[in-house]
């Protein structure tokens, strides 16, 4: 283990609450904590379950960050067709 | 060029996709294809999962987890709360899907042992390594007692399974699905016995006096 990852998982530890919720939880409240982000809102602030998941959990981390900017690019209309995507598969 | 999926409101997309018939079948289609745009994106940022997959078969991987994500949006459609963009609560099942097919492919063909220390020397040697230079004899001594008292919780005070994912995952760096998937259980779980642990973790540094901005402070003193 590197250090960064380290001085993350020390943090990790220091932030663990007595109670913390689900995978399937976090699942199923993210879209709106991405939509509550989208429109400007401190999402953080209302939903600090959620923030507090995503800040542990690797795999709900990497799925929010990428809703997060597909969100984006819809917004910004931007999404890539499927073609323009396989493009980018090489 | 905008097509019908980009200007459907949620109560649209809903009422298609409860529809029958053209409208159900239009809209069918406009979804899946979105659900096949999330799981591109992922993957295109995700190349070093499937490197060793030729283009064709990443293609192809990317069609089944789209009719997966398709039949995942469906079979959920009733919990749709409308706090959120439709396609932002459908893309997520498309990720999800691609993130856990993703990394199943990553470690493919790599045995359980190679994920897990092979004995307890191995724990004992990290608490050993990584010593950072530089520092004071008094902060060199406080780190020790750190790692030590990190492996004295490791190897006694969790048990074989908690212990077991926690090599596996913070220091073998093994995706958590994939951990879930090789010790049959599911992401939920995993979860839960990572929090036992760190709660214990927590406890034991505390009860000792130390706290996290002089831990901190000691393992980051090289930046």
């Amino acid at each position: 283990m590197n250090r960064d990852r380290f001085e993350r998982w020390l943090r990790n530890i220091y932030e663990t609450q007595d109670e913390e919720i689900s995978c399937t939880e976090c699942f199923d409240l993210v879209s709106r904590f991405v939509e509550l982000e989208a429109s400007g809102q401190d999402a953080a602030a209302q939903m600090p379950q959620v923030k507090q998941h995503l800040n542990q959990c690797p795999a709900c981390r990497d799925e929010y960050e990428t809703l997060r900017d597909l969100r984006r690019l819809e917004e910004d209309g931007e999404i890539p067709s499927s073609d323009d995507l396989q493009d980018l598969i090489h | 060029m905008l097509s019908m999926s980009d200007t459907r409101t949620n109560e649209e997309w809903l009422n298609d996709l409860n529809a029958s018939g053209e409208p159900q079948e239009a809209a069918i289609a406009d979804l899946r294809d979105l659900l096949l745009r999330a799981v591109l994106f992922f993957f295109s940022r995700n190349l070093g999962d499937l490197e060793r997959l030729a283009r064709d078969e990443i293609l192809q991987l990317a069609e089944d987890c789209a009719q997966d994500a398709l039949i995942a949006v469906m079979n959920h459609l009733s919990e749709f709360r409308g706090d959120s963009k439709f396609t932002t609560w459908a893309y997520k099942f498309a990720i999800n899907i691609a993130l856990m097919t993703a990394r199943r492919e990553r470690w493919k063909g790599i045995s359980l042992d190679q994920l897990s220390f092979a004995d307890d020397g191995s724990l004992a040697e990290w608490v050993m390594r990584h010593k950072s230079p530089g520092l004071t004899p008094d902060q060199s001594a406080i780190q020790s007692e750190i790692r030590e008292n990190i492996r004295e919780v490791i190897e006694q005070d969790l048990t074989d399974k908690q212990r077991r994912v926690l090599i596996m995952m913070v220091f073998n760096e093994v995706p958590m699905d994939e951990v879930a998937r090789r010790l049959d259980t599911n992401r939920n779980a995993i979860y839960k016995m990572l929090h036992d642990a760190r709660r214990k973790l927590k406890n034991r540094l505390q009860a000792r006096g130390f706290e996290v901005g002089e831990i901190l402070a000691i393992f980051t003193v090289q930046r």
